[in-house]
């Protein structure tokens, strides 16, 4: 049992959650009335989120009352998988064929979070608790999705960008390292901007999730306040080294033999068409090769 | 099976053999120029010129082996590139491209980026600050007619003829064997693009082998001329050379 205060925590009943519908109704009604647009998104991100919230909190409820470690190990896989796939999908202007380096990158800081924070940093009695685990991946995973997607799309877009710069360099003796550097540094500080104004805001500004949960449950806010700091520390430090990992990995993507420049073209989003068009062999072959159309114009210029 | 009896050339200074251009198209792939060989000898100024397209820049780019479409066997000395570093190789054979690209805060950051890579660290360990130190830069750039550049400058505030010379100087620096010169005097004016010519003559005499690809009327500097157009390289002579002076 913990907490030195009495738990005061109260349960939201059906009710409660018809009148949080009710209330994103009525945004949308707003929505409509001033002709802004949103009103679509909104009621449907809203009903998705009830059903994947609640859905998610069915599961953890019997994972957490099976207490098994194997079952544990095997949500977390499905957990890195997801992610993988949620940043490949938000990578648009990386190249195809990233996804192995992703699950990589995103697996190793998993590792590294889990062993860091929850068992030299907590030390829970129980090492494989998936109480602590589990939401604490979760909210990494969350972190390093975001903070891969914008790192990847700033990269490519970057380097393609910075196209005369990079040959230039090149042509006075640098290293690929060397030419893509302006662009990996520039692609790591933004995807870590998000965690560093978390750092900066979180306590004197506003109560981040994490630490604001403990207190609603009953827990005492010190020990609330102390939890939140591993976690936005570990948060900040890991997506640091997922970045810095894929990035390290995936810069030379950029470069042919004998180090010359060539951006591969953005992997073709996955649509209806292209779906279809997979099927025929020959298209398939140069859709792979050269990007769909607008893609490949743009490389053909970066190329020049 | 040893027969000594004919001396092997002298190698030239730089040489390109079977090189070769091929662009990815609809129809697959559009030959710009095949097998085509070249050679720059030291103190030599080679001028090439040609109708806009016909891939001058695109034989330029080959010979430093940056171009990802090209292909070919180059030598400097008689040593083939394939057998040092992309890096090693285009530290001798270096490619000064038509618009420059200055990086950096002012322009003594600008000229010193090449000394801040790998390649020419070496094992003394100095920094690019203590190789290049501004008064060497100051005196380098008074000594090919630039004093009215200010080495505290924002590059971005360099006029046009400024930038060129800047960029030029930049190169000239690291003391390439070749210099690959894309079209430098384009959009300067008469002063300027004799000035150009004339830093590079001086190049040449302290035993650079120069390429430029020109567009203007011949400035006689050159001891050869070539023109480039539909894949073939004809020699061209002085004459012929007088004729030119189209955008």
């Amino acid at each position: 049992m913990s907490g030195s205060i009495a738990s005061t925590y109260t349960v939201i009943d059906v009710w409660g959650l018809v009148l949080a519908m009710v209330m994103v109704c009525a945004a949308a009604g707003i929505s409509v009335a001033m002709k802004l647009g949103v009103a679509r998104s909104l009621v449907w991100g809203s009903v998705r989120s009830l059903i994947q919230l609640l859905v998610m909190g069915i599961v953890l409820t019997y994972i957490i009352r099976w207490n098994n470690a194997w079952i544990t190990v095997g949500l977390l896989c499905v957990m890195v998988l997801a992610a993988a796939q949620i940043a490949m999908g938000r990578a648009k202007g990386a190249p195809s064929g990233m996804i192995g380096i992703v699950l990589l990158s995103l697996a190793v800081t998993m590792l590294l979070m889990i062993t860091v924070v929850v068992e030299i940093i907590i030390r829970p009695k129980n090492w494989a608790s998936p109480e602590l685990i589990i939401p604490i991946t979760g909210m990494l995973l969350g972190n390093a999705v975001s903070a891969l997607a914008l790192g990847l799309n700033r990269f490519f877009d970057s380097m393609r960008e910075r196209a005369d710069d990079v040959q230039t360099m090149l042509a006075l003796g640098a290293t690929k390292w060397e030419a893509a550097r302006p662009s990996i540094r520039n692609s790591v500080k933004l995807g870590l901007l998000p965690s560093i104004a978390k750092l900066e805001t979180s306590g004197i500004v506003m109560i981040p999730g994490m630490m604001a949960g403990q207190i609603i449950s009953g827990e005492s806010p010190f020990q609330a306040a102390k939890y939140q700091f591993v976690l936005l520390t570990g948060i900040a430090a890991l997506t640091l080294v997922a970045d810095a990992i894929i990035l390290a990995l995936v810069y030379k993507r950029c470069f042919t033999s004998y180090d010359r420049y060539l951006v591969p073209p953005p992997a073709p989003a996955l649509s209806l068409k292209t779906l279809k068009s997979m099927f025929r062999k020959d298209s398939l072959k140069h859709l792979l090769e050269h990007g769909t159309d607008s893609a490949t114009k743009s490389a053909d210029k970066a190329e020049k | 099976m040893t027969s000594q009896t004919q001396q092997t050339p002298a190698s030239h200074l730089f040489e390109a053999t079977g090189v070769t251009c091929q662009i990815p198209s609809e129809n697959g792939s559009r030959t710009i120029f095949e097998d085509l060989n070249f050679y720059v000898d030291r103190g030599e100024i080679v001028d090439l010129t040609g109708p806009s397209g016909s891939g001058k820049s695109t034989l330029l780019t080959a010979f430093a082996r940056l171009n990802v479409r090209t292909s070919g066997t180059f030598t400097v000395n008689g040593v083939d590139s394939s057998t040092m570093t992309p890096q090693q190789w285009r530290e001798q054979v270096s490619y000064l491209p038509q618009t420059s690209t200055l990086m950096g805060s002012s322009v003594a950051e600008a000229i010193r980026l090449p000394f801040t890579f790998k390649v020419r660290m070496g094992e003394s360990e100095q920094s690019a600050e203590e190789v290049l130190p501004d008064t060497k830069i100051r005196a380098m750039l008074d000594s090919i007619g630039c004093s009215d550049i200010n080495l505290d400058r924002k590059p971005r505030e360099l006029s046009g003829g400024q930038a060129a010379r800047v960029s030029l100087a930049r190169t000239l620096l690291t003391e390439p064997k070749v210099l690959l010169a894309d079209e430098v005097d384009a959009g300067l004016d008469p002063e300027n693009a004799d000035l150009v010519g004339q830093i590079m003559q001086e190049a040449a005499e302290r035993g650079m082998g120069i390429i430029r690809i020109r567009h203007r009327a011949t400035d006689h500097r050159a001891t050869r001329m070539y023109e480039l157009a539909h894949g073939q390289l004809k020699v061209i002579s002085a004459e012929d050379a007088e004729q030119g002076g189209e955008a």
